[in-house]
């Protein structure tokens, strides 16, 4: 047997299931409308609620008993007319938006079946608002009035529904809960029901909690409690005639208007003089105390739901003292701690507090106070003219809505007084428990996608601006315009006389200052012993002549002398993005920059890098930046000549290796790979030769020429894992750079000569080619009489590919071995023992290490485990 | 029965009430149908409210009715309308709400 609760119950889900369904079709059809059809039922519901406005305000008045009809016209046409001029022409079906900067479409889609609670405060209103949001963002909407004012707010959904139905509108796109005891059940039923997609609840605390709970997304008001700050630069007379026709707006049911004045005490008196001329009444203490005891629930303290909206009189009568007839607003003086007072809640009816203060600390303070009563994220107001006055009050207060010098109700809902979305549900933010402090409107019932369109970077190039290139070219030095340059370098070139060929070429009268205290790896102190130096000199230009270590170096002093206040910790941050750091660099540098490189290795003359060891973390820090680029480069072999076998070996490999990682950098480019081709050959000619013949100038010429060349490949292009994995190894071992990088060049290149685990996720590199990259160099280099096969690189099967880099492989190998270079950890006599223990805090480094961010694969730490491991044993041939 | 229409109905541009084409072929034969949707760019609520009034009947007889056709617009309104029946046409098997 089923009991009549029970079917009740079942009759309730049934109407619940019938009024969703509809929704549910009506929300299914509704996608197909175009924004001419939308905004042609948007304009014929909006002119029935217009001509309807008198009839739904007598209506919720007679139903509720509540505000005074005359606003209540005034808020239906707010809920209308200027809710419709605020919509009309903004594009809610398909591209709603072009974000032209960022390259972004914005397309609207409906929300679905939105659950609508209404008000007993606004029954009307707010249903006129809701159902032309809706009708325009082409959502079904099932209201679900209060109970208090169920006929009045279903009516005013009838009227709408019928004119949007009269002008092709889907069926049953408004539906309405009809008034009966079990109507809030019904609610309950709805907010968990399936084909509900969102809830849109203004209303009590009680119904939009529930709303919060059901599981669904809701969009919820939350209480107010409105603050309003009265600043003593505030003018008088219009300050209280917007705060009367504020506060008695609808007798107060307006959850926006204000609640308790905050008075500066300079103007304390005329204030509430001016008040008292315009028609209010100014309650005495017995009387506040006794309005205390009925407008405020000593169980809940919160505010007397029956006197919200009642007038003046009325409540001072229930009250029990008599006010003059036609009392707009009676004022209470809420004395001693403000947070303490019974008064200090919400009161949506014509009573305001008030309180005076003796300064603005004290003003803003007591309005925090108010506004933590219960209103946090809702609304407050400010009177002042004093904008600094405003600002703070602005940064101070939690409110989504902060009305300036105007009436905090009216100017709450948007349109009248100011620019805010109209509106009759006021978003509050965390503060009252929603998700947005949005006055809530069209934007709010809309899923915005968003089509991004893929990032087309322009690929720049950028280098040292002059180069001077021919053994001999040290003689350019003459022509520099310069007066007290300061020659950085190191003991070893002091030695070998760079020094004194670099002075004897200046123009004369030219007086240097000499810095030449430089060790291998340069590190923070020798910066700033050679800033001391060159502030001291007062010069105007630098000259870098050595090796990488000491062009680093200059780059750096350069730096630090023309900016003397950057901080070497903000400028060397580890980055993902090379185009949009996190460092931020001085766009110039005046003092002239001018590099000469002893070595043909690192091609620091004409990249943007610069590298410091920090010898209390024992890592290397790096600088990137195009301001870190030299002025001039002077490549000049003769100053190569006298360069040690091992050192010529291990720069020259350095620069093979830049022109093996540029060429398959994921930032590489034409222009970049011409370079590294280029190098490539170059070292591969020469290298052999320089080692026979140390002092073939046309050779050392070559090499030179070579580095600089990889150094403008990875001045663009950057390096990779191989980089990475010397960064790392090299300084826990204490191994030159050259031949750190040696050691890995065939583990890496074999290991990004296959199709990756994982791609590098590059937006500027569509697709991996780094295969078809070594390919390239293998034509290149002009290895095909050595394979005896001819392939066209573009067409063959990536089986070809392999056996082509293959042949590059053993090509490197080859070469290697012709000049002695150690290939392996194993060959530079590391035991693998000791090796091993360190493999681990390696690998980790090498993960960490920037170089890796352009490397065309993107390694799993194993993968870099793996690879540590395979570089050990001696090189056999591929 | 075999799964091979007997009888192609194209449907109209506008979809919104019933097709007498179909109504009659319904009470009147037992062989399988296809709607084809070809011409079909709007659909209203009465017009789904049918379709799935027929595909009803159509089941209580035992004729299979398929679709064909049927352009995307209108087959986003079949998804966001979740009638049962007309989705399994579409081929799908369960979960007719969308689900995360």
């Amino acid at each position: 047997m089923v009991s009549s609760l029970e079917k009740s119950e079942i009759n309730l889900h049934n109407k619940a299931n019938f009024l969703a369904r509809q929704a549910r079709l009506a929300s299914a059809v509704f996608i197909q409308y175009s924004q001419a059809q939308v905004d042609k039922i948007v304009k014929a519901m909006t002119i029935a609620a217009i001509e309807s406005a008198q009839l739904l305000a007598q209506k919720a008045y007679s139903e509720t008993r509540m505000g005074v009809v005359e606003d209540k016209i005034l808020k239906n046409l707010v809920a209308s007319e200027f809710l419709y001029n605020q919509v009309k022409d903004k594009p809610t079906v398909g591209e709603i938006n072009i974000l032209v900067d960022e390259n972004i479409v914005e397309i609207a889609e409906p929300l679905g079946v939105i659950l609508a609670l209404t008000p007993v405060t606004n029954p009307t209103s707010t249903v006129i608002f809701k159902s032309i949001a809706c009708a325009k963002t082409r959502n079904s909407i099932i209201f679900s009035p209060h109970l208090m004012a169920a006929d009045s707010s279903n009516l005013a959904a009838k009227i709408l529904y019928d004119a949007a139905i009269a002008n092709g509108a889907p069926k049953g796109f408004i539906s309405w809960i009809e008034k009966s005891p079990r109507l809030r059940r019904q609610t309950e039923i709805l907010m968990t029901h399936s084909d509900i997609d969102l809830i849109f609840a203004t209303g009590g605390t009680q119904m939009v909690k529930a709303a919060h709970s059901s599981g669904k997304p809701a969009l919820g008001v939350g209480s107010g409690n409105t603050p309003v700050y009265i600043h003593k630069s505030a003018d008088i007379k219009p300050t209280v005639n917007d705060i009367i026709i504020s506060k008695t707006f609808d007798n107060g049911t307006e959850c926006p208007s204000e609640q308790t004045l905050i008075i500066d005490v300079e103007i304390a008196p005329a204030i509430i003089a001016e008040f008292k001329h315009l028609g209010c009444y100014i309650c005495q203490d017995n009387e506040i105390e006794m309005l205390a005891n009925i407008v405020v629930d000593s169980r809940s303290r919160s505010m007397n739901y029956k006197l919200v909206g009642q007038s003046a009189v009325f409540i001072a009568n229930q009250a029990g003292f008599n006010v003059p007839e036609n009392t707009k607003i009676l004022l209470c003086e809420l004395k001693g701690n403000i947070q303490q007072h019974k008064l200090i809640v919400e009161k949506l009816m014509p009573v305001l507090g008030y309180v005076t203060v003796d300064n603005l600390n004290n003003g803003i303070n007591r309005a925090l106070d108010v506004n933590y009563a219960g209103g946090t994220g809702h609304t407050s107001g400010i009177f002042a003219k004093d904008e600094q006055v405003i600002k703070l009050f602005t940064n101070s207060i939690n409110a989504g809505r902060i009305i300036v010098n105007s009436p905090t109700s009216i100017g709450g809902l948007g349109g009248m007084y100011n620019n805010l979305n109209t509106t009759l549900s006021f978003g509050c933010g965390t503060g009252g428990g929603n998700i947005t402090t949005d006055n809530v409107g069209i934007k709010n019932l809309l899923n915005i996608k968003r089509q991004p369109q893929r990032k087309n970077f322009s690929v720049s190039f950028k280098t040292t601006k002059q180069i001077y290139s021919n053994p001999g070219s040290l003689s350019y030095l003459k022509e520099l315009a310069i007066k007290n340059p300061f020659i950085i370098s190191s003991h070893n070139a002091m030695k070998r006389g760079f020094i004194n060929q670099v002075i004897e070429k200046l123009p004369p009268l030219v007086l240097p200052t000499i810095f030449a205290e430089i060790n291998n790896e340069p590190d923070w102190s020798c910066v700033e012993k050679a800033l001391a130096k060159i502030k001291q000199a007062n010069c105007d230009s630098i000259i870098a002549i050595g090796g990488g270590s000491v062009i680093d170096l200059a780059k750096i002093v350069r730096l630090f002398y023309d900016h003397p206040n950057l901080n070497l910790s903000e400028i060397a941050i580890s980055f993902l993005d090379f185009r949009h750091r996190m460092c931020e660099f001085p766009e110039a540098l005046t003092t002239k920059l001018i590099a000469i490189p002893t070595t043909s290795g690192t091609g620091s003359e004409v990249t943007p890098f610069a590298v410091l060891k920090d010898n209390s973390k024992h890592l290397k820090l790096s600088l990137i930046d195009e301001t870190l680029l030299p002025d001039v480069a002077i490549i000049d072999a003769n100053l190569t000549l006298s360069l040690p076998q091992n050192i010529t070996k291990d720069t020259a490999f350095d620069a093979l290796t830049h022109s093996l990682e540029a060429l398959v950098s994921t930032f590489s480019s034409d222009y970049t790979d011409g370079l590294a081709l280029e190098a490539m050959r170059l070292i591969i000619e020469a290298l052999p030769k320089v080692l026979i013949e140390p002092t073939n100038i046309i050779y050392r010429h070559k090499l030179h020429n070579a580095a600089t060349l990889a150094g403008m490949a990875i001045g663009n292009a950057s390096v990779g894992l191989n980089h990475a994995m010397a960064h790392s190894f090299g300084a826990v071992f204490d191994i030159p750079h050259g031949l750190a990088n040696s050691v890995f060049l065939l583990t890496t290149l074999a290991y990004n000569s296959q199709i990756p685990n994982k791609f590098m996720a590059q937006s500027n590199y569509p697709q991996w080619i780094a295969d078809l990259k070594y390919v390239r160099a293998f034509e290149y280099l002009g290895l095909y009489p050595e394979l005896k096969i001819s392939v066209d690189y573009t067409n063959e099967s990536f089986e070809t590919r392999q056996k082509l880099i293959l042949a590059l492989r053993q090509k490197i190998y080859d070469f290697a071995r012709v000049c002695n270079q150690p290939l392996s950890i194993e060959e530079l006599g590391i035991a693998f023992a000791d090796y091993e223990k360190h493999i681990p805090s390696l690998v980790q480094a090498t993960f960490m290490d920037m170089s890796l961010r352009t490397n065309p694969g993107y390694p799993f730490m194993k993968d870099i485990y793996n690879l540590y491991i395979d570089a050990y044993p001696k090189r056999k041939r591929p | 029965m075999t799964q091979t229409p007997e009888k192609v109905i194209s449907l109209p541009s506008i979809l919104d009430k019933p097709v007498n084409d179909i109504e009659k072929y319904l009470v009147n034969n037992d062989c399988n149908l296809l709607l084809d949707f070809i011409n079909c760019n709007f659909i209203t609520v009465d017009g789904i409210e049918w379709l799935e009034e027929i595909l009803v009947r159509a089941n209580s007889k035992s004729i299979k009715i398929m679709f064909a056709n049927i352009q995307p617009d209108i087959y986003k309104v079949f998804k966001i309308s979740r009638i049962e029946v007309i989705l399994k046409v579409c081929g799908a098997t369960q979960n007719f709400a969308p689900f995360c």
